[in-house]
Order: C-alpha cells, then sequence, then structure tokens
C-alpha cells in the first residue's frame, strides 16, 4: 500500500481522537506528574490549533462571494460588500501594533462599534416581532397539551412583568411555580437523559464507531 | 368576512406595528410603573454583598457579544458597581469574541479608578481567550500558560502584581459569569465547579433561564440574576437606577400586548370553530 | 461631524435590519452583507491577536517550545486541506485532536456535574416539610415529575403501552408542557430585552447619543417611503 493510501485511512483520525481523548481524562483520574505536564502542553497547543482554523471562514466566504460576483448571479453587488468589509477588517486588525494596526486600530474599532455592534444587536432582536405575530396567529389551545403550554406561558409572560406583578402579586408567585417545579422537572429529566447521551456519545467515539464528525470531501470511511 | 377571520387572517405588519408602538411609546413617554422586588434580584444582592468578602479574588466574565448587549449590559453594569465598593481583586476575561469589547464599552460607564483601583494592582483584563470548554480547562491548570499578555498594555502577566498570586483555579474564589449561550454555565461548572470547587454566580438571557434551573436547585450555581427585568430590580436595590429601571415600562407594555394578541387570538379561535359547527 | 456620521451610520444599519419586517428588500440586504463582513473579519482578528501573544508567552521560551510551536503551526496548517478534495483527508486531523481534547475535557466531569450532582439533588428532596404545606406538596411534585420525564424519554414504542407507562406518560408531557410554557415566556421576555434596548439606542436615550433620535425618524421615513413607493409603481397588473 502507497504512503498515500496509509496517510488517507480513516484510522489515522480515529486514532488522534481517542489519544487527544484519553490524554485528558486520565491525568483527571490518575495522578501521574509527566502525563498531567504533556495533556497541559497539548490543552494549549489545542488552543493555537483552533485559533490556526481562523482563516477556514474567510476562505469559504470569498470562494462563495467571490463566484458570485464573478458569476454576476444574482445579489452579486452585496457580495462585494461581503468581500470588501472581510477585507478591511482583516487588514486593519492585523496584530501589528507597531504599525498602528490590530484591536486598537481606529477604524477597527470604528467599525465594531457603529456597524458591528448595532447589527449584532438588532438581528436577534427581531425575533420579537416574529414571537408577537405566532402569539395571535399559532399560539392556540387545540387541545389539551397545547392548553398546557398557552396558560403556563401566558402566566410566565405576566410574571415578568411588572404591570400584572403589581396590581395581581400572587402572579409572581405562580410564575416562580412554573420555573421552579414543571420547568425544573424537565429540564432536569433532560440535563440527565443529555448527560447520559454525551457519556455513549464519548465512549462511541473512543471505540471508534461514532464517525460523524469525520464525514464529508468524500474521503475513505 | 367575519372579524374573526380578519383577526385569523391579519396581515403581520400590523402586528408588528403595534409591537414598534406599544415598546417606543413607554420609551418616550415613560410610565413610571412602579417595580416590585422579586427573590431572584434579592438573592443575587445578598450574595453578591455577603459572599464576597475583602482580599478575595473574583473572575468577572462578560460571556457575550453585541447580540446579548441590550439584556446583559445593564446587569453587568450593576455588578461591577458592586463589587467596585469591595476590596477585592477581580480579574476580566471572556471566552466570546466580542467579551473583551463589551468590557471596554463597560468602562465607558464605569470606571474603576474612581473606586481607587490600579490596573495590574487590583484588577486585570485578559481579554478574549478562544477555545471554548477547551480554553476553560486550560486556563483552570495554568493562567500564565493559556494567556501570555494582559488585553490592555500587552506586557507578559508576570509584570503585573495582581497575578502573583493567581496561578490556578484554585486562586479564585468566584466566578461571575454574564453569558447568552455556549461556553457558559454548564461549562465553567464542568471545567472550575466540578473540577476545583469554585463557586459561580450567572447572569443568563431569558431563554438561558430555564436550563439553569436545576443548577440552581442543586446548589452548583449560588445565585441567579434571569434577564432585564431582574436586572431592573437590582438596580432599584443598589440605589442606582440604569440602562434597566429605564426599559422596564416598556417591557410591561410589550408583554401585555403578547397577552392581548394571545387572548384575541384564542378567542377567535373558539369562536370560528363554534360557527363551523 | 465624525460623531453625526457613526451615529447615522449604526442608525442606518440598525433599520436596515428592522426594514425586514416590510418585506425582503435591498437595505435588509446591505445591511446582512456588511454584517457578514464584518462579523467573520473581526473573528479573524482576535484569533491573529492570540496567536501573536502565546507566541510572545510560554513558546518561545526555550528551544523545544519554540519546535511545539512549528510542529502546532503545521498541524494547524492542516485545516486549509479541506479546499481541496485530494487534501481533504488532512482535514480531518487537526478537527480530530480538538474534537478529542473536547471530548475529553467534557466527559471527565459531565457525569458530576450534569448527573450526580442533579440526581443528589433529587434524592436530597424531602417528601415532608414540617410546617410548610406548601414546599412539602412541591416536593412531592418534583419527586413525581422528574422520574417519570426520565421514564418518558428512555422507554420509548411498545414500552409505554402498559397502564403504568400510559400513566407516566400523561404525568411527563403535562409537565414538559408546562415546561415549555415557561421556556416561551422566558423567550419572550429575551426578545423583548433586545428589542428594547435597540429602541433605546434609536431613541438617543442616554448613554446613546441623542442625535441617534433624528437620524432614526430621517432613515426609517426615507427606508419605508422607497419600500412603499416602490410596491405601489410595480404593482401587477390583474390577469385578464
Amino acid at each position: 500500500m502507497k504512503m498515500g493510501e496509509v496517510l488517507k485511512r480513516i484510522e489515522i483520525p480515529i486514532a488522534l481522537t481517542i489519544i487527544a481523548t484519553l490524554l485528558q481524562v486520565l491525568p483527571y483520574y490518575f495522578d501521574i506528574p509527566a502525563l498531567s505536564s504533556v495533556a497541559s502542553t497539548t490543552t494549549n497547543a489545542v488552543l493555537l490549533i483552533v485559533a490556526y482554523a481562523t482563516f477556514v471562514g474567510v476562505i469559504s466566504i470569498l470562494l462563495v462571494h467571490g463566484k458570485r460576483v464573478q458569476r454576476r448571479s444574482e445579489g452579486w453587488h452585496f457580495s462585494i460588500l461581503v468581500v470588501v468589509f472581510v477585507a478591511i477588517m482583516v487588514l486593519t486588525g492585523l496584530p501589528l501594533q507597531e504599525f498602528g494596526l490590530g484591536t486598537n486600530n481606529s477604524i477597527f474599532n470604528w467599525i465594531f462599534t457603529y456597524i458591528l455592534t448595532p447589527l449584532g444587536g438588532t438581528t436577534y432582536s427581531i425575533l420579537a416581532f416574529f414571537i408577537t405575530s405566532a402569539a395571535v396567529r399559532a399560539f392556540k389551545a387545540r387541545n389539551i397539551e397545547a392548553a398546557i403550554v398557552l396558560v403556563s406561558g401566558t402566566l410566565m409572560v405576566m410574571g415578568n412583568a411588572p404591570i400584572f406583578t403589581n396590581s395581581v402579586p400572587v402572579l409572581a408567585d405562580i410564575s416562580l411555580w412554573i420555573r421552579n417545579i414543571p420547568n425544573m422537572a424537565t429540564m432536569r429529566g433532560v440535563m440527565i437523559g443529555a448527560a447520559l447521551g454525551a457519556v455513549a456519545l464519548a465512549v462511541r467515539t473512543l471505540m471508534g464507531i461514532e464517525r460523524g464528525y469525520l464525514r464529508g470531501g468524500g474521503g475513505d470511511e | 368576512m367575519s372579524i374573526m377571520d380578519k383577526i385569523n387572517n391579519l396581515d403581520r405588519r400590523i402586528i408588528y406595528l403595534l409591537a414598534w408602538i406599544f415598546v417606543l411609546y413607554p420609551l418616550i413617554f415613560p410610565l413610571g410603573l412602579p417595580i416590585p422586588i422579586s427573590s431572584d434580584a434579592r438573592a443575587w444582592h445578598s450574595y453578591v454583598e455577603n459572599n464576597i468578602h475583602d482580599g478575595d479574588t473574583v473572575i468577572f466574565a462578560p460571556m457575550y457579544g453585541t447580540s446579548g448587549m441590550p439584556e446583559l449590559f445593564p446587569m453587568t453594569v450593576a455588578t461591577m458597581k458592586h463589587i467596585l465598593e469591595k476590596d477585592v481583586k477581580f480579574v476580566v476575561l471572556s471566552f466570546w469574541t466580542e467579551g473583551p469589547l463589551v468590557f471596554n464599552a463597560l468602562l465607558r460607564q464605569v470606571d474603576p479608578a474612581d473606586y481607587g483601583k490600579v490596573y495590574g494592582v487590583d484588577w486585570i483584563n485578559l481579554g478574549y481567550i478562544p477555545g471554548s470548554e477547551t480554553a476553560m480547562g486550560a486556563l483552570a491548570t495554568s493562567f500564565q500558560n493559556s494567556v501570555a499578555n494582559d488585553y490592555v498594555e500587552r506586557r507578559p502577566l508576570s509584570d503585573f502584581p495582581i497575578m502573583e498570586n493567581i496561578y490556578t483555579a484554585t486562586d479564585i474564589d468566584l466566578i461571575i459569569s454574564f453569558e447568552t449561550g455556549t461556553p457558559g454555565a454548564p461549562e465553567w461548572l464542568r471545567q472550575w465547579n466540578t473540577a476545583y470547587g469554585v463557586n459561580i454566580i450567572v447572569g443568563c438571557i431569558g431563554v438561558s433561564v430555564p436550563g439553569m434551573i436545576p443548577y440552581v436547585t442543586s446548589g452548583q450555581i449560588s445565585a441567579l440574576m434571569p434577564g432585564l427585568t431582574v436586572s431592573a430590580e437590582y438596580e432599584l436595590l443598589l440605589q442606582k437606577p440604569g440602562l434597566a429601571v429605564a426599559g422596564v415600562d416598556a417591557v410591561s407594555t410589550s408583554h401585555l400586548l403578547i397577552v392581548l394578541l394571545v387572548v384575541i387570538g384564542n378567542i377567535a379561535f373558539f369562536m370560528t370553530k363554534e360557527e363551523e359547527k | 461631524m465624525v460623531e453625526m456620521i457613526a451615529a447615522w451610520t449604526a442608525v442606518f444599519f440598525t433599520l436596515g435590519i428592522y426594514s425586514l419586517l416590510y418585506r425582503e428588500n435591498p437595505w435588509y440586504r446591505i445591511a446582512e452583507s456588511v454584517y457578514l463582513g464584518v462579523a467573520v473579519g473581526y473573528g479573524v482578528s482576535v484569533d491573529l491577536l492570540y496567536i501573536r501573544n502565546q507566541w510572545t508567552g510560554q513558546w518561545n521560551d526555550s528551544a523545544g517550545m519554540m519546535l511545539l510551536f512549528a510542529i502546532v503551526l503545521f498541524i494547524g496548517i492542516l485545516w486549509y486541506g479541506r479546499f481541496n478534495k485530494s487534501t481533504f483527508f488532512l482535514y480531518r486531523w487537526p478537527l480530530a485532536i480538538v474534537v478529542g481534547t473536547g471530548i475529553g475535557l467534557a466527559l471527565r466531569t459531565v457525569i458530576d456535574a450534569q448527573f450526580l450532582q442533579q440526581i443528589a439533588s433529587q434524592v436530597r428532596t424531602p417528601f415532608y416539610v414540617a410546617g410548610n404545606m406548601g414546599a412539602t406538596i412541591n416536593n412531592i411534585l418534583v419527586q413525581i415529575m422528574v422520574p417519570s420525564v426520565l421514564l418518558y424519554f428512555w422507554f420509548t414504542g411498545t414500552a409505554r403501552e402498559s397502564a403504568p407507562m400510559k400513566v407516566v406518560e400523561k404525568i411527563a408531557r403535562y409537565t414538559m408542557m408546562a415546561g415549555f410554557g415557561s421556556a416561551y415566556g422566558y423567550t419572550v421576555l429575551t426578545r423583548y430585552s433586545l428589542f428594547i434596548g435597540r429602541s433605546q439606542f434609536l431613541l438617543g436615550i442616554p448613554p446613546n447619543d441623542p442625535e441617534n433620535q433624528l437620524a432614526f425618524w430621517i432613515i426609517a421615513f426615507i427606508m419605508l417611503a422607497s419600500m412603499i413607493g416602490w410596491d405601489m409603481t410595480h404593482k401587477k397588473a390583474p390577469v385578464a
């Protein structure tokens, strides 16, 4: 078998996953100073490996939007904006403080403060309108279970608003009860189940059975 | 078309317009509705007041970005003002990319120097640490190996007196984390609370609150600040009304709109069902 | 002048996103495109700063650490194998290391943090609290609801057909519905809190710049007028 074929085998990343996992788990349960030192260095190395992936997003964006501009596809004018602003932020944000660049650069900070901050805050807030629309159109007591959701949801909404809790103080107690009893019971059950699921997934990954994270690219599996 | 049919088929833009009106009106013409103080606000206030002692070292972690600022920024500012009145050392850091810039926005409103705190002696900013839960685990084993330089002056940590006694998680007395998602409280609990026994209090957006309650009930999270309304109550307890108090009237009117729409929608639904029968 | 441009820029992008409420339109597309570009660029900058800071820290302490830094850099470059089919396999190596480390870090404490501690808290909940009937009832409810929810998730399909499981299923479903109602209530709070924050910004309520309010009304008028005007002038003719 050629070297290239060997390197493409899926067993290599699976082995790396197992070693990386055991390197974190074993020092936690066994006091072996050398192993702890290796684990600590590996963890710091992994932080760097994660940071090195930073250009993956940029390249993906340039490939997608660059193609759109090149082919004059639908919305290509907007793709120019994407590419231009990526370039501006990356170039002004380069960690070269000696040349006045970096996260303290005035252009970089201006764009963060007056463009990114308003855009970020607004994008998630728009869901408020969709929730409001859903309140009248979709939130209906079609059956008992829907009625329970409706009643508890409405009581919760009232319990979070001083206009209601001032006039009817017991609403605050009721919403606290809903949060601390049925909600807590639901979340505790989900959490325990999820923890077991996470352990099962981790064991499957350690055994090399779970390979979903390695899929893609039409590679050898 | 009956009135009920019209309600069922209402143009959603009219609903959006109602939402704008119900929110903008109390902001332009404040209603001054009284704000009752809840047990959550009292618990948070009491914890910060009574369980953070002089000489403690605290991690202050704004674990959110611009998307969470409207809801979390008021509680972050209020809590910072509260702990600045104490003789504690605090380390600012974040595992969210925009965390440091959120803290910079906080500094424009609250200057530790006004409380006699000296940078590098009483507090330090370590900035953003990439790597999510892995970074949290790495930081717990060694601050100096995970973060080379501070965020403000870009100097080695060894240059700062505050870091002379901070090496690992065992040197931290409390984590104060404000968060909108992952990484957040579960990761802090796994890497710091369970592994090293460090206490944690969490301020979070409303959406995250249901998932936090089991941790609060089990005592893993010592106090919880659940959303904007409780932030306003906390500001009143501190006698420092701020952004949260300014926005609570709008919370009331917007929630009133939701309740009205739910009621109207269901009345229309049941009456339509009656007509069909 | 600079402050005015800043205020108007921030308001423009805020309203650009909100213009989606009327309908899909070019204002929204501009705001969305700029957001994407700036967010990605910002993330790259902070990561590069971290890498540079790390190099000035422990990684150039000794020859051994420098060599290790070079190895880590080489592994980091393997990420970019994903952009070519013939080198895609290389992308899996750093991914495997990162995933394995993450699993290891979570696995060692997830059992305690999210399993044992929750079960301990459940077991420690007393059925009877002397002198407090409310707490007693609540505790009994918790002792019934939590196991019901767990059994509901663990036993599915034909396992739910027995009479006891039918009761458990009903209790679990009603418990979860009440819990989801709680989640809905808090979701409303969060989304409106975010919208209120943006509204305070648009109205220039301190500590926001008062200049924002003028920009808000003017830019909102221009955007709405342009969209409504476009719709009115481009109404489709009725089909004959």
